[in-house]
């Protein structure tokens, strides 16, 4: 090394740190250069854990082989890995794989980066128990159990006063959270809940926070946001732990994590899942509080507007209550005056027809009247007529000794020569009648 | 009037309820005047919630949430 070194070390390289015992300043490149060689000399071994971060490149293949003690970026030329045949699938965050290579070293220059990793030469599938088929198996238990369901029966309020958000401390979540809620025009108050959102201490962390939140009975809702991710950061929010937890919790979780290529379990025990920070607090706020103040003061002025029209309404009624009696009154005298003078007319033209039936009734006995003194003098004449008629009566004269002497007919014969004439007479005494012939004188 | 376990959203169907009542013009004078009194209890209701939310974000980490709900000040 110290060879290459010499060889490689620029003319004009620096003085040394003083009272360094180190040997060198080296050029950094000399150093890089030797340690790759230092790298690719170790041994060549076989490794399995699961794939994360799966990046495939037009020349290289790179992800994270993973396991619960650590991590190992991984590198692969695509040519390698093309020859595998491996299909569209069969390769995804956290698959389970055995791979076989050695550590190299990218030594990078003045314009890239650095790289580590593991040279992969041979790569087996071991396709049983891969994580995302844990995280499958899981899920359908958490449903089975009804634990999908339990946080979308919670009421979540309109207008809620007190949000409790967790999320990490530095991240861009915070600010789009706080961006939503400007948004809704609330300002009210946040409770931030910060935590670790993608190492293995997240989740543990997360499911402390969000009981620790519901457990103070101050927080409407919660929100738990990450921005987005890998599968791989996001895997903390498939905790089994979380998910239960959030599912059995009193207060409505809105759960923004990743986006909706990445849905973890988190997003399905949630009472909502959204895709941004920004979406899931305007959700925890389904009110426009501005909107709602300008709807409030319309409220409140058609109120206004229908009280004081039922009022002036109910005043109006209450003038025309108050004129009636009067009016009714009035009207009341005028038809009883009306009456009477109808009645008047009515007793004057009845006394009239009276009157005047009186005088009629009195003309007609007057009238009957005369008529019978008509009569009784008529009468009284009569009598005396009558009295003189039976003085004359021949019926009298025969009572007193003399006949009346009639013919055969019964007209009277009054002198002899119609008694010659007539031969057959009859002889009417007062006691009786008699025939009698005459006969010629001698 | 109103009740005090009564929600925003409770609160604000109800208004519309009764603003759509008295528009519809069916409704008598007491019938009128006992929702109107009733819609001002509402407004006033959602007022002060919405005043609640209107005053001014206040952002508080949790631990000082839980002092102050100790200190009985939340």
């Amino acid at each position: 090394m110290r060879e290459t070194a010499r060889m490689a070390q620029p003319a004009t390289a620096p003085a040394g740190i003083d009272g360094s015992l180190l040997p060198g300043p080296f050029a950094v490149g000399v150093y890089t250069a030797r340690m790759r060689e230092y790298l690719r000399g170790r041994a060549k071994v076989q490794l399995f854990g699961e794939v994360w971060n799966l990046r495939v490149t037009r020349v290289k293949v790179y992800f994270e082989l993973r396991d619960a003690g650590g991590a190992l970026p991984c590198s692969m030329w695509r040519d390698d890995y093309d020859a595998l045949s491996l299909g569209e699938s069969a390769l995804a965050d956290g698959s389970q794989v055995v791979v076989g290579g050695g550590l190299d070293y990218y030594a990078g220059s003045r314009t890239s980066s650095p790289a580590f990793s593991f040279a992969i030469s041979a790569l087996r599938v071991a396709g049983e128990g891969d994580l995302l088929a844990q995280l499958d198996r899981l899920r359908k238990a958490l449903d089975a159990e009804g634990l999908f369901a339990r946080q979308k029966l919670l009421a979540r309020p309109a207008l809620p006063r007190t949000i409790g958000v967790v999320t990490g401390e530095g991240g861009k979540a915070r600010d789009d959270v706080l961006a939503g809620l400007a948004r809704r025009g609330w300002a009210g108050r946040i409770v931030w809940a910060f935590a670790p959102v993608q190492d293995r201490y997240a989740a543990p962390r997360i499911t402390r926070a969000v009981q620790d939140l519901a457990a103070t009975g101050a927080v409407d809702v919660i929100v738990v946001a990450r921005g987005g991710g890998s599968l791989a950061d996001l895997f903390c929010f498939c905790d089994e732990t979380l998910c239960r937890t959030i599912a059995l919790l009193g207060v409505p979780v809105i759960a923004s994590v990743g986006h909706h290529t990445d849905r973890t379990l988190i997003d399905d025990v949630a009472a909502l899942s959204c895709s941004t920070p920004t979406h899931a607090a305007e959700s925890a706020v389904p009110v426009h509080c501005t909107q709602a103040r300008a709807e409030a003061v319309e409220f409140a002025r058609r109120l206004s507007v229908h009280g004081s029209r039922a009022l002036l309404h109910r005043a109006q009624v209450l003038v025309r209550l108050s004129r009636a009696p009067g009016e009714h009154l009035a009207h009341e005298r005028t038809r009883l005056h009306q009456g009477l003078r109808e009645m008047r007319a009515s007793g004057r033209r009845r006394l009239s027809d009276e009157r005047a039936r009186v005088a009629r009734r009195a003309l007609v006995l007057e009238r009957k009247a005369h008529a019978a003194a008509l009569y009784a003098r008529r009468a009284t004449g009569l009598q005396a007529i009558a009295m003189a008629l039976a003085a004359h009566d021949p019926d009298r004269t025969v009572e007193r000794g003399y006949a009346l002497v009639t013919d055969r007919g019964g007209d009277v014969v009054t002198s002899a020569a119609d008694a010659r004439a007539a031969g057959e007479v009859s002889l009417r005494f007062g006691d009786g009648v008699v025939d009698a012939t005459i006969t010629h004188e001698p | 009037m109103t009740d005090p376990e009564l929600t925003y959203e409770d609160a604000t169907a109800r208004l519309e309820a009764i603003i759509k009542r008295l528009d519809s013009g069916e409704a008598g004078l007491r019938e009128t005047l006992e929702l109107c009194k009733e819609g001002r209890g509402l407004v006033e209701l959602c007022a002060t919630e919405l005043e609640a939310v209107g005053q001014g974000l206040q952002e508080l980490r949790l631990d000082e949430l839980v002092t102050r709900l100790q200190e009985g000040a939340g």
